[in-house]
Order: structure tokens, then sequence, then C-alpha cells
């Protein structure tokens, strides 16, 4: 009951959050330099051709009634349509969102694996050769830039050995996937064709893997640090020398206390990963949302941009609120 | 008869980055079953590393000679399922700051369960039901209740209770507890006191006790150990040790408790009220405001009093009765629901925050723990010349008003340059005191002064204290637990329990002829090393 009590009022506050936010962005991106009229009518365009096509896209009404125009659309769940594509926002949004979701989750969870297991693992043998090994390992995935590990993976694991697929999209040419949830790999398995689950998987193999190397090593470093703070302190050393078995002592008094901090940082790098994606995309063809951004972001596409930035401050809402919920469940001393 | 616990030549060394260390020297000490030990000394100087040593959690690079036994068995010889065996059911060690040696993800009954289970004490069915009967033991109220309790729902006295209750549950032979009373206030101390005591069983169970605090154990304790700087340079009877102690260093504790026998010394002329008080507190209430209309909770009622120049005025009383509520207000740290504060004639309740403010130029505070009441990156000058950029007084007159306050605290110019790591306890508390008389104020504000701090530097602050409240321009308010130094320091005395003024009055009646029950059980609850005081305890403890 306390539970739905904290997440409506959550729910409720994403309300002005987005308000705020959309205001901002409208604001914002009409101030920054760029026109993306100039960019859409041709080079032999007159004075009038460029005022028409202003009217046209309604750039030419006042900011406010432009603002409540684009608020009262999406009421209708209408986005606007792309100044310099002309395809429907929302249409674009459905195809794009679950691309990078599926990415961007996937990714996140196997480092979360990676990041605990590894953590646990570096802090039992601190000062040891296993420590260090993870450590460093951590450290390169983290440090070498995303595009270039990914052409490593593509050079050795496609081109090489032939493990990976090639970079070329979300799924193995042939397929024909009905659209259902617009995850292909969920579509896949519902299509009942396994060759086609198996293909959206694979293609999921290289990005995903270098995703997740370069964000393991911040999470990894947070799990180490507090399995090592929780080992050493009071409330550890005090069920050890009571006698505990080492079974009840790693996941009683260990592990819950070292994941406390862990949804907080987890949700902040999930957050940055919407957006920054991008590279990857690039990397492997993948038609996600972080390509469509940036390249909307380029040509001043406005209505693209405002979308964008919406979608990502909802998805930043309720992944904050999912770690305050995880933390609250770990922690019995934060209240929901 | 073979002692339950031996330890014969000790010794422990810990390399660490600035070379070795050598933590405890050819210690020996000897522990039977049914007898209570206490191990005392100076924080440093070894005591935890002895528990730490018999429980086997020494740090990695420490180095260990001698012998430990208990029971007949070779403690620093065991391995894994006998050094768990060990760990608990031989020696159950109760950490000091329980709070924060309990797990705070767990229910306390799942972890006494966790104990009962470790240690075949209980099946997973009747677990529950023995953790409740070890609750009762231990005297938690409503012990159904606390069960289910997190670490973080309880107060640090049951806290305490519940972390007698893990080391219990383990039903070890020697039961150690470490700095036991440390935060506790007087008779809470003592009721903790006697139930450690209690767990001595002849034949069965044995009790070591380690402190700094001697005039507390002293009273359950059958012997006492005293060690110094790793060395045990004592060990006998309880009245033997306290009665005719023949190392120097056991004298210097004994003579550095406050005994509260003593009274306040040349007394000039007791202050009385000529003039306008400095400080004039009447119908005082401070409400806790609750969220959503609850009730508020009402941590002071009905409080007035008036505080004069030249006169230093305690407030006593047990933790939560208040003491720490009604000096914030004083401060004006908080604002009053009703009645009035008036400071120097104006009254606090009614002025803007940055009117406070000015006035606090004329009002200051000495903070309980001196470490913590310092900022780690200032030196000590910066430390004590922060009231006077806060006055805007242009930095060429600063420092002689700095080297003034410092040397009225008994420090020496050397000291300007130094930072917190580089200040023993005694000494950080002198620059907090510097810093709090650098501005001359009217009224200084002592939370519980020397309550950090090792009964040695304790005597050095409080005679610092005493010299300083013979001027007889300055007001001081000092609030205590502690009734031995309140004799002797203060004039008058106000005692509070549940937010209201049990008792006021000049010091020496009060003492000799207390009116209020309050006041009469925090005196019988007070620490003494008289002779009688401990000829009580011999009689009681006798089975």
């Amino acid at each position: 009951m306390r539970l739905v009590v904290f997440v409506s009022r959550r729910l409720a506050l994403l309300a002005p959050v987005l308000i705020g936010v959309s205001i901002a962005t409208f604001v914002l991106i009409r101030v920054l330099p760029g026109d993306p009229v100039l960019l859409i009518v041709p080079e032999t365009a007159t004075a009038q051709d460029i005022a028409d096509t202003r009217e046209r896209y309604g750039l030419d009404r006042p900011l406010v009634v432009q603002y409540l125009d684009y608020v009262a659309g999406i009421f209708r769940g209408d986005f606007g349509s792309s100044i310099t594509t002309n395809r429907p926002i929302a249409t674009d949004l459905a195809q794009r969102l679950p691309l990078t979701l599926e990415l961007v989750v996937l990714a996140l969870a196997i480092a979360l694996v990676l990041a605990i297991t590894g953590g646990l693992y570096a802090a039992r043998h601190v000062g040891r050769w296993p420590d260090h090994v993870t450590r460093i390992g951590a450290l390169i995935g983290n440090s070498l830039p995303e595009f270039w590990l990914g052409l490593v993976f593509i050079l050795v694991l496609f081109q090489g050995l032939g493990i990976a697929p090639p970079p070329t999209g979300r799924i193995g040419t042939g397929f024909d996937v009905v659209r259902v949830t617009g995850f292909i790999s969920i579509d896949a398995a519902l299509s009942g064709n396994p060759a086609a689950f198996l293909s959206a998987l694979h293609h999921l193999m290289l990005p995903v893997m270098t995703l997740a190397l370069v964000i393991t090593a911040p999470m990894l470093r947070s799990v180490r640090a507090s399995a090592i703070e929780t080992r050493d302190g009071d409330s550890f050393r005090c069920a050890e020398a009571h006698g505990l078995a080492d079974r009840v002592l790693s996941r009683a008094y260990l592990v819950r206390q070292t994941l406390i901090r862990l949804p907080t940082l987890a949700a902040i790098i999930f957050g940055n990963l919407l957006g920054g994606s991008v590279l990857i995309e690039f990397v492997f063809s993948w038609q996600g949302l972080g390509q469509w951004a940036l390249r909307g972001l380029l040509l001043r596409d406005y209505p693209v941009i405002q979308a964008f930035v919406l979608v990502t401050a909802t998805a930043y809402v309720l992944v904050f609120l999912l770690a305050d919920i995880l933390q609250a469940a770990l922690d019995p001393r934060v209240k929901v | 008869m073979t002692p339950l616990l031996d330890i014969a030549d000790l010794s422990v060394a810990i390399d660490g980055a600035d070379g070795t260390v050598r933590a405890l020297e050819k210690v020996a000490l000897r522990v039977d079953a049914g007898e209570v030990v206490g191990l005392v000394g100076e924080s440093g100087g070894g005591k935890s590393m002895i528990a730490r040593t018999i429980v086997r959690l020494l740090p990695e690079r420490s180095r260990v000679t001698g012998s430990v036994t208990l029971d007949g068995r070779d403690v620093l010889g065991l391995r894994d399922d006998d050094l768990r065996d060990h760990r608990g059911g031989g020696a159950a060690l109760c950490f000091q700051a329980p709070r924060a040696s309990l797990n705070p993800t767990r229910t306390v009954g799942r972890q006494v369960v966790d104990r009962l289970l470790a240690h075949d004490q209980a099946t997973p069915e009747d677990a529950r039901q023995r953790t409740v009967g070890l609750f009762t033991e231990v005297g938690l109220r409503d012990p159904d209740r606390q069960f289910d309790r997190f670490p973080h729902e309880l107060s640090g006295g049951m806290c305490q209770r519940v972390m007698i209750a893990l080391a219990l549950a383990c039903r070890p032979r020697l039961f150690i507890a470490d700095e036991p009373t440390t935060g506790l206030d007087v008779t809470l101390t003592g009721e903790i006191l006697k139930l450690i005591a209690a767990q001595a069983v002849p034949g069965e169970r044995g009790v070591l006790i380690i402190s700094h605090d001697l005039a507390a154990i002293a009273r359950v304790c059958d012997r006492i150990a005293v060690l110094e700087s790793g060395r045990m340079v004592e060990t006998g009877p309880t009245v033997q040790v306290l009665g005719a102690p023949s190392h120097p260093y056991t004298r210097k504790l004994i003579a550095a408790v406050p005994d509260i026998a003593r009274v306040r010394e040349a007394m000039a002329s007791p202050a009385t009220a000529n003039g306008d008080p400095v400080l004039s507190v009447s119908n005082l209430d401070v409400v806790y405001r609750a969220r959503f209309g609850r009730h508020g909770l009402r941590a002071i009622s009905d409080v007035s009093f008036n505080l004069h120049a030249g006169e230093t005025l305690a407030i006593v009383g047990e933790s939560g009765s208040g003491k720490s509520t009604l000096s914030r207000a004083i401060m004006g740290l908080l604002r009053p629901t009703a009645g009035r504060i008036v400071f120097e004639g104006t009254d606090l309740a009614h002025l803007a925050r940055r009117d406070i403010r000015d006035l606090r130029k004329r009002m200051q505070m000495v903070f309980q723990d001196p470490i913590d009441a310092l900022n780690p990156r200032m030196s000590v000058e910066q430390i004590v010349s922060d009231p006077l950029r806060l006055v805007k007084m242009p930095a060429h007159e600063r420092r002689p008003r700095i080297e003034a306050a410092l040397s009225e605290v008994g420090l020496e110019p050397k000291f300007l340059g130094r930072h917190r790591h580089e200040l023993s306890g005694g000494q950080a508390q002198r620059v907090g005191i510097a810093r709090a008389l650098v501005l001359d104020p009217a009224m200084v504000v002592l939370d519980e002064p020397t309550s950090a701090l090792d009964v040695t530097i304790q005597a050095q602050i409080l005679d610092l204290i005493r010299q300083l409240t013979r001027r007889r321009d300055r007001a001081y308010i000092m609030v205590s637990h502690d009734l031995a130094t309140v004799r002797a320091l203060c004039d008058r005395v106000i005692v509070i329990a549940d937010g209201r003024i049990a008792e006021q009055g000049e010091t020496e009646s009060l003492f000799t002829r207390p009116s209020s029950p309050v006041t009469e059980a925090l005196l019988a609850a007070a620490p003494r090393l008289s002779p009688e005081a401990l000829s009580m305890k011999k009689d009681a403890h006798v089975p």
C-alpha cells in the first residue's frame, strides 16, 4: 500500500518535470543558431518560397501558439512530423525506441552481472592478483573508445573468426517478422520462427558486448569499494567474531549491504546510455534512437529533438523511480 | 584449577607503512569461570587488541607470539571449523559502538537467530522463541515486538542490549564486552554493567570487561588489570588495585577520576543575582512538529531559569531528557514553540535569523566531540580566527587575539600551524574552547565537554574549565551527565527529566539534600571509587 502511494506520488511528479523540460527544449532549440527551413528549401528558393515553407510548418506563428499546439498534439498521440523527412515522429519513435531499449537494457543487465560478480570477487582477493586482473580489465574496457572497441570486435569476431554476424543491422536478411511489440527479438520469438529469433539474438551480440564492457568499470569499482568497506566494517566483523558460517556471512552480512548504492549508479548510467549509444548505433548500422536524435539535432529538426528530450526525460524519471524502489528494498533505513 | 582464559607472554606487532608498531608486549591475563575481570587503560593502550587476539580478528599484517589458551584449547593455533566454533562459542565479543556493529539491513531478531543457528543452540523452528527469551533476559521491553525491528529503529541503550543478546546467543565460555558503556548515560551504564556482570557463572562462564572508565566498571569487577601502552602494569583484586595501587600509572588513573564527594573549592563569592541576568529563560516550550498534523513531540515544557554573569550553571539529565534541545534553543539554533529566551535584554524568540546571528557573537558553544568539531582542512590558526573573520575584524588585528585565546586555554603559539590530525583529543578540545573564547562572549555553552576524552585528559580539561569559570565577567552553562564534574565546577544545577525541570538549586544543597527522586536516582547511579561503594558491590556479587 505504501508502495502504491509512493509510486503514484512520483508519477504525479512526472507531469511538472515533462512540462518544464518541454518548455525549456522548445525555447532553447529555437534560440540556437541554425534554421531548419533554410536546410530544406532548394538553393534557388526565393524569400517568398522560404516564407511559404515556414508557414507550411507553422513556424511563423508566435512561440506560445506553437507550443500549445504541440502540447495539444501530444495528447492526441501526435508528436508532429519531422521537418526534414516528413515522417510522423510517433512512427519513428515506435520503430526506433525499442531498438535502442533492447540494446541498452541487455547491455546494462550484463554489465550489472559482470560488475557484481567481478566486484565481489575482486574485493574478496583485494590486493592480490585476481583483484588486479579484474580491475585492470574493467579499466581497459572503460578507457577504450566504444566505437573503436566495436570495430575491433567486428574485425576479430566477424571478419576473423566468423562467430559474429555482419554489422548490418538488427536481424539477418530474409526473415519476415510480424511487428507486435517492436522489440525484434520478442517479435521473432512470438512469430514462432526459431531461426529468426536466433538471428535477432545473434545480431545483438556484438553491440551489447561492446556497450556492456564500456559501462561495467564504474559499477564494478563501486561494488568492489563498498564490498571492502562493508567487510572491514563493524557489522561484518561482529558477525565474523560470532562464528557465523561463511554462506550466511556473505549472503546476509556482505552482499546486501554492498549492493545498496548500486541501483542509483545503474540508473545514472542507463540515462546516459539512452542518448549515448549513438556511436555504437553508427558502427553497427543500428537504426536506433541515438542516430535519429543526432541527425535531428544536426538538421535542427525541431519536432525530433523535442520528442527525443521528452522520451529521455520520461525514461529518466521512471528508471530513477525503479532504482529508488530497489534501494528501499535493499536498505530498510530508506523509506519509500 | 586451570583458568578459563590464560594469556601468557602475548606480544603483538603490526607492520604498517611507517614501520612496525608493537601493540602488546609480554601481556599476561587470566580469567576464571564465574569471575568478572576489568581491563582498563587509556585509548590506544592495546585493550581492544587483546580482545581481538582472543577472537582472532587481528589485522592481516600482525605478528603474534606467546600463548592464548581458552578452556584448555590453544586459541592461536585454531583453524577453519575449530576457529569458527571458537569465535562465539568459545569467546563472544560485544563490540563497542553497538549500533554500528549491528547489520543495518537485517532485523535484530534475525541477527540473533543467525548466531543461535551457527552454534546449534536452536532448531529453525524454536529459534524465534529462543530469541524472544534472550531479549527478555537482556531487559528489552516488549521483546516480541523488537524481533522484527531494525537497528536504526532502536535507541542506543536498546542496541547495547541487542548486542549483549547476540553474544549470549553464541553461548560463550568467555563473554567479552569492549567499552560497553560508551555513549550511555549514568543510569543506563549501571544497568548494562550489572547485566554484563551477571553473565559470569561459576564453573561455566567468565566475563572480561574492557573500558577506559575505571570508575564505572570498578563496581562490578572482581579483579582489575591495568594496561599501559601495551604492557600490563598491575593486576589484582579490585579492592586492592583501587585501595593500594602499586604502579604510578594506576595511581594516575585513579586520581583522574572526578570524585563526586569533592566539593567545589574556593568559591570566592557565590555568584548571586547582581544586576540583570545575562540569560533569562521563562516558560519555555519546544515541540517538535510532526508531519500531517500528528501530535508533535514535546521536548521541553515550561522551563524557566536565570543565568548571571560570573555564574556557572549545570544542566544535567539522562539522555533523551531534553538537555540538548534546551541548549540548542538557548543558542538560537531552534525556535521555541512558546515562552521567552532573553539574552542580554533581547528576546531570541522574535528575532529574525540574521539578528540572531549577530547575537551569537556574544554566545559561544564548545562541542562534545572535539575532533568532529574541527575542520580537518583548516589549521588551528584558521579555526580560531574563523569567528573573528565572521565579525569582519581586519586580518592584522586577529593574530594577537588568537594568541591570547590560545594562551588562555594553555596552548603555545607553536600550535597555530597545526591541523586536526596533529592534535591529541585534549589539545583538540582546547582549540575548540579557544575558538569559543576568541570573541570574548558573554556566555559559553559547554556540551559534555569531556565525555569523549580519556580520564586523564578529562581531568586536565576540567582543570582548564575550572580556571576559566573563575573569571567573573562571563557566564557558563555546562550540559553534562557527569555529576562529579558538575559538583566540582558549577554554582547551580538544573536537573531535567522528560523535558521539565525536576529540580534546580545551589549545587551543594542539591547534592546533599536532593528533593526530587530524579536527582536521587542520578546521584545513586553516579560512579564512585569510595570504599563503601566497592563493598556494596562485593555484597551484591557474592553468590
